[in-house]
């Protein structure tokens, strides 16, 4: 797993600096909706089309989602990416909850029911083009996504 | 032994192409629940409310709505198929009541609506071919441990009880007549257990099917049915030639389990047992001229079939198609079709 981006700085945004980190904190299911809203605007303001866009409100709901299931609240960060020429898009959910104790087994298809039809994380990280998690028990979970606008590849 | 033509045909082999609909049947119920007629019923109307509040007022809510109902759709047991028409019929339905003021936007925001609510699907799309991946590892390793401990009990075992009878022969010699009569019967039970052994390690894992190559190990196992039972096989093995071990493999446990099933269940008269290699794909076939049944119940968990939902699993895994034909009254048929496309494993005659 590679290192993820040191959190104290609001990190990726680099040189497409133009557009301010989205901060969204999720609290309820009216926050997920604001999350979707503000990652759908910014994929298609990033060039995505609207498949794309779609997968992106999609992840968005699904790691908002375990947000509010586990750990009642936490956080949405939206923010473009940049890397050698490739646009992307970059979530992060971050909370403070109790934590994933074995992160091999929450990864994995069929751990619970809606994992065995492969939604949750691992059907996140199935849409996505980059997936790193981290988390620690009793000290919150964080997972960082990225995807990468096609056209730009 | 060949005595019957080739019994998949070039026509067969598309039939078995095509059968993805045949024996599988709807899939009930699903993984998160039971989807009943009320829950089915409530569904409608909420993604029908949904879609009406989207076409009106365009909100991510009303998208967020779609998501979450394509979500508990799929968890329901629903098919992406059904979850669309259902969708096109509510549009029909409400625009032909109400034309639309804009159809453009109308059309556009009925595809977002859709586009929303299928979403679900794809992540679980997206890891089917995973999933296949995964099981194919696992039998992998599952015919790995197989042949490790048909090895263990055929050069392991069963060469100690050979050893085993030299030293009671040796300890015989030393006896007086009365001691070794007893020492033959203790012989006797001996014999009994080594051949149990070998039989069982040919069970688990048939070293002929390493060595020798799915021909000669279906030959044996087809003869050894036939000692058992009495029930004349006739086989159609026209190629010599071998095939990636996962699938020699695969076909050899279809026709053992197949058997299995005939010697349970089928009274049958007679069996054939053909398989045929093509440029692209290899065929097989099991009939038998039995009873019959349905061949739904053979797929259904805790039936008999147990056997045959575990080699349908095989054979997905491998790309491959599985299907049964029966009918009261008039034998069964299972038929087999696996790819060789796209396949690197060098093809030998």
């Amino acid at each position: 797993m590679k290192s993820l981006p040191d959190p104290s700085s609001k990190t990726g945004v680099g040189t497409a600096g133009a557009q301010e980190e989205i901060v969204v904190s999720i609290r309820s299911d009216l926050d997920i909706v604001a999350a979707r809203q503000r990652g759908r605007t910014l994929a298609e303001s990033l060039g995505f089309g609207p498949s794309d866009s779609t997968l992106v409100a999609t992840a968005i709901s699904e790691v908002a989602r375990n947000i509010l299931v586990y750990a009642q609240c936490g956080e949405v960060r939206l923010a473009p990416v940049e890397n050698s020429g490739k646009r992307g898009l970059m979530i992060i959910a971050a909370d403070q909850g109790p934590g994933i104790a074995d992160l091999h087994l929450a990864l994995q298809d069929g751990y619970s029911t809606s994992r065995s039809l492969g939604l949750g994380l691992p059907g996140v990280r199935r849409l996505m083009d980059e997936f790193e998690i981290q988390s620690s028990v009793g000290g919150g979970t964080r997972v960082v996504v990225k995807k990468w606008q096609a056209n730009s590849r | 032994m060949s005595a019957k033509p080739t019994l998949v045909q070039p026509g067969r082999a598309a039939a078995i192409g095509k059968a993805t609909a045949g024996p599988k049947g709807r899939h009930k119920g699903g993984i998160g629940g039971v989807a009943t007629q009320a829950s089915s019923a409530d569904w409608k109307q909420r993604y029908a409310a949904a879609l009406a509040a989207y076409l009106r007022e365009g909100k991510e809510l009303q998208l967020q709505r779609a998501y979450e109902l394509g979500r508990a759709a799929l968890g329901e047991g629903r098919g992406v198929v059904e979850l669309v028409m259902e969708h096109h019929q509510i549009l029909l339905r409400d625009w032909t009541l109400r034309p639309p003021a804009e159809p453009r936007q109308a059309l556009q925001r009925g595809g977002a609506f859709l586009r929303e609510a299928i979403s679900a699907f794809e992540m679980t799309h997206r890891g089917f071919g995973d999933a296949s991946a995964a099981l194919r590892r696992m039998h992998e390793f599952v015919e790995k441990e197989a042949k490790r401990i048909a090895y263990a009990l055929h050069d392991g075992a069963a060469q100690l009880l050979a050893v085993l009878h030299l030293k009671l022969e040796d300890l015989a010699r030393s006896l007086p007549p009365a001691g070794r009569s007893r020492v033959r019967e203790t012989r006797q039970l001996l014999d009994e257990i080594e051949g149990q052994l070998r039989a069982l390690a040919h069970e688990i894992r048939p070293a002929a099917l390493d060595d020798l190559g799915l021909t000669a190990a279906l030959q044996t196992l087809v003869e050894s049915f036939t000692q058992r039972t009495g029930i004349p096989v006739h086989c159609d093995f026209r190629q010599s030639q071998r095939w990636p071990p996962e699938i020699e493999t695969t076909l050899y446990r279809i026709v053992q389990e197949a058997l299995n099933n005939v010697r349970k269940h089928a009274r049958a008269r007679s069996v054939t047992v053909a398989v045929t290699g093509q440029p692209d794909a290899v065929f097989c076939a099991i009939q038998d001229d039995g009873v019959g049944c349905d061949p739904a119940r053979l797929f259904q968990p805790g039936g008999d079939g147990l056997g045959l939902i575990g080699i349908r699993e095989r054979v997905q895994a491998l790309g491959g198609k599985l299907e049964v034909r029966s009918a009261h009254g008039q034998g069964t048929g299972i038929f087999v079709r696996i790819n060789l496309e796209g396949r690197s494993w060098p093809l030998k005659s």
